[in-house]
């Protein structure tokens, strides 16, 4: 259970980092606060995690001092790029955890999931990226 | 040969009166139902039935939407193709094809009425993703540990759903 944890812990700790990136390419104030939304929203995920392993008596290791980027944030259509793909790796990261949860913790985990693919998809919008939805968000591949 | 050898009753033991006796005999177990051929008691539905049901008749209802409304199809098509993908996933899982029809236990889905306008169609659609996705959601709650992540990416994809209909 702590590998799935420590996997979806490490996205999230990810996620962060580049929304605080990505935010300063965005200028439409719908997507700053939106950008600002997400962060705060995966530092809560963090948090929880970060308890979660803590119960389970393991450590939850040091958060990376900087990340390599999957390509370089130049502008906004490149910040939009980088939040869905974000997104959709941090769906990716909480899908296994509903397979060693249950009752409450895997709603936190489906909600965790649920969440990510949803902005995933509005990011999607905002970048003219089609099709919006796929069918199994945080099935890799 | 041996198989056009006549079998005589007194080779294997049997009288003429005890077969008889031993016919009527089964006749009356038979008619107190020991041997009668009544169906086997029905198979358990499937605790991930309703999600399969429910994603073949939004896959139905976006073609039919499709086909009245053809100025939408670029919109609804991926979503059909989503619930189909979930139908063949659930099947998978489920270990059989539905035994039951989509058009009959799917849910309350409103066909959209000659004359409906796209944003009524869409909206109507944007409701029955929100009532599926609560099924998914309370399956993926409910379900095993194996078929979580695929009922989970499910109920996602239903959320989805509801912000691409806004």
């Amino acid at each position: 259970m702590s590998e799935q944890f420590a996997a979806a812990l490490a996205a999230e700790e990810a996620a962060i980092y580049a929304y605080g990136l990505l935010g300063v390419k965005l200028t439409a104030r719908a997507e700053v606060t939106a950008a600002r939304a997400a962060e705060l929203e995966h530092r809560e995920r963090r948090d929880w995690l970060i308890n979660k392993i803590a119960e389970l008596g393991s450590s939850s290791g040091p958060t990376p001092a900087g990340y390599t980027l999957p390509f370089p944030v130049i502008d906004r259509d490149s910040a939009l790029d980088l939040a869905i793909k974000i997104e959709d790796g941090v769906a990716q990261a909480w899908r296994p955890v509903l397979g060693v949860t249950a009752d409450d913790d895997r709603t936190t985990a489906l909600a965790a999931l649920t969440d990510a693919a949803v902005r995933a998809v509005r990011w999607r919008r905002l970048n003219a990226v089609t099709p919006l939805t796929m069918a199994f968000p945080g099935r890799a591949g | 040969m041996v198989l056009t050898d006549a079998v005589r009753m007194s080779e294997v033991g049997q009288s003429r009166r005890r077969l008889l006796g031993a016919g009527l005999a089964l006749t009356s177990l038979g008619g107190c139902g020991l041997f009668s051929h009544d169906p086997d008691p029905p198979t358990p539905v499937d605790a991930l039935q309703p999600v399969l049901d429910e994603a073949l008749a939004l896959a139905i209802a976006y073609d039919r939407a499709i086909l009245s409304l053809p100025a939408v199809a670029d919109r609804l098509s991926p979503l059909a193709a989503d619930h189909r993908a979930h139908a063949a996933e659930l099947v998978t899982l489920i270990g059989r094809t539905s035994p039951t029809s989509a058009a009959a236990s799917g849910p309350a889905l409103t066909t959209p009425s000659a004359g409906a306008s796209a944003d009524e169609v869409i909206a109507g659609f944007r409701t029955a993703e929100q009532s599926a996705l609560k099924t998914a959601v309370a399956a993926c709650k409910a379900t095993t540990a194996v078929r979580a992540g695929s009922v989970g990416s499910i109920a996602a994809c239903r959320a989805t759903h509801v912000e691409a209909l806004r």
